[in-house]
């Protein structure tokens, strides 16, 4: 496409989106870390990571009950007569979803539109994940032998796939809600009677 | 004159279709084939290069490290004879890799040999990243795991740093890697541009 940009207009450009752009990564580290030590802290994992991965144990049960699968479960461990199964931190969806708020909170965008992302984009990533500990646990019960590479894997790869996949879908609405936004206003100040 | 926000608007191409997505699993998938086929060998090189880290900062250099059926085997010149040499699990450290593959393949040629180009080069930072990722592991081991032996070697201090280090990286270092990784040095033009930050609320 031609553009009628001048080349220095165009230089300044690239660099000002080269540094937006390092400025995301550098937000997005800054923001990782942050959470990092937020949830590794003990009073923070024991008040509410593992009451959440309790909740999720019980989902998964449920969902598993609903299958055929007789299971019961006893805090964050799923049982039955066949295979047991413990979710623990890095099964939990968890770090999947600090991910993806890290990358949407340094993502420069409207706090209002950054927190209905959060939102959305937790749940999508805790209704995947649910799919991932429901077929792990079916992979346990009927392929054992799969188990380790399922778990460890494919699944931490697929759950993280989909969280990053999420904030790109995210991210590109967001940029062109802006660009809208833009042209409208450049529109607006076209058509303002001088 | 193009006006600016007809002109922003071009710089935003991405289009997470049916068509990347199918793109993304099959590079995935391809990724974790190879990550399969190559792993033992993989394992061997970020063996070598993280002891070599490990021995600059150790004097006498005791430190050796060997990738024997998928674990990093540590073993120390001190160690008695008699006890068991600490085994770390490798695939953990690396199999991020085919997270990398799959975010390359996001553009609608992922092989054109500037994106391919860039991927190697995103997969050679990523190396050195399993490189630091395994001498924080191994130093973790030291200043953690070996008693006596531990708290007389490694302070509060170096205790946490290598324990933290290493557990970040387990947590979310290893997912972020690729994506760092990807967004800093593959990001095609078409993906999204970090817009500046709309007036409109």
């Amino acid at each position: 496409m031609k553009s009628d940009k001048p080349d220095g207009a165009k230089t300044g450009a690239g660099a000002n989106a080269n540094r937006r752009s390092a400025l995301f990564l550098v937000r997005f580290v800054v923001l990782l870390v942050v959470f990092y030590a937020i949830v590794a802290s003990h009073p923070v994992n024991d008040a509410v990571i593992v009451p959440f991965t309790s909740a999720i144990a019980r989902v998964s049960a449920g969902i598993l009950n609903l299958l055929g699968e007789k299971v019961t479960v006893e805090g964050t461990e799923i049982r039955s007569s066949r295979f047991a199964v413990a979710i623990e931190n890095g099964c939990n969806g968890v770090e999947t979803a600090l991910l993806f708020g890290a990358a949407v909170l340094a993502f420069p965008a409207p706090w209002k539109r950054r927190l209905i992302g959060l939102l959305l984009g937790s749940v999508a990533i805790q209704l995947i994940n649910l799919v991932r500990v429901v077929s792990l646990f079916l992979v346990g019960v009927h392929r054992p032998a799969m188990f380790g590479t399922s778990h460890t894997i494919l699944w931490q790869s697929i759950v993280v796939l989909c969280g990053v996949l999420l904030f790109l879908v995210w991210a590109a609405r967001e940029t062109r809600a802006q660009q809208r936004v833009a042209v409208e206003e450049s529109d607006r100040g076209a058509s303002r009677p001088r | 004159m193009a006006r600016p926000g007809r002109a922003e608007a071009d710089t935003f191409p991405i289009r997470l279709d049916a068509g990347a997505a199918l793109r993304v699993a099959v590079a995935f998938a391809a990724a974790l084939a190879i990550w399969f086929a190559f792993s033992a060998p993989y394992e061997k090189t970020l063996a070598a290069a993280a002891e070599l880290v490990i021995r600059v900062f150790e004097s006498p250099d005791a430190t050796s490290l060997a990738a024997i059926d998928g674990e990093i085997r540590v073993d120390r010149t001190d160690f008695p004879p008699d006890s068991a040499r600490p085994g770390l699990p490798a695939a953990d450290l690396h199999f991020n890799f085919a997270l990398l593959a799959a975010l390359f393949a996001l553009p609608p040629h992922p092989l054109r040999p500037a994106n391919f180009g860039r991927f190697w080069l995103a997969a050679a930072l990523l190396w050195i990243v399993h490189v630091v990722a395994l001498v924080f592991q191994v130093e973790s081991v030291y200043a953690t795991r070996l008693g006596p032996w531990s708290a007389e070697h490694y302070g509060a201090v170096a205790r946490n740093v290598w324990a933290a280090g290493f557990h970040f990286y387990q947590i979310l270092g290893r997912f972020a890697a690729p994506f760092v990784l990807w967004w800093g040095v593959g990001r095609p033009a078409w993906a999204p541009a970090v817009a500046r930050k709309s007036r409109a609320t």
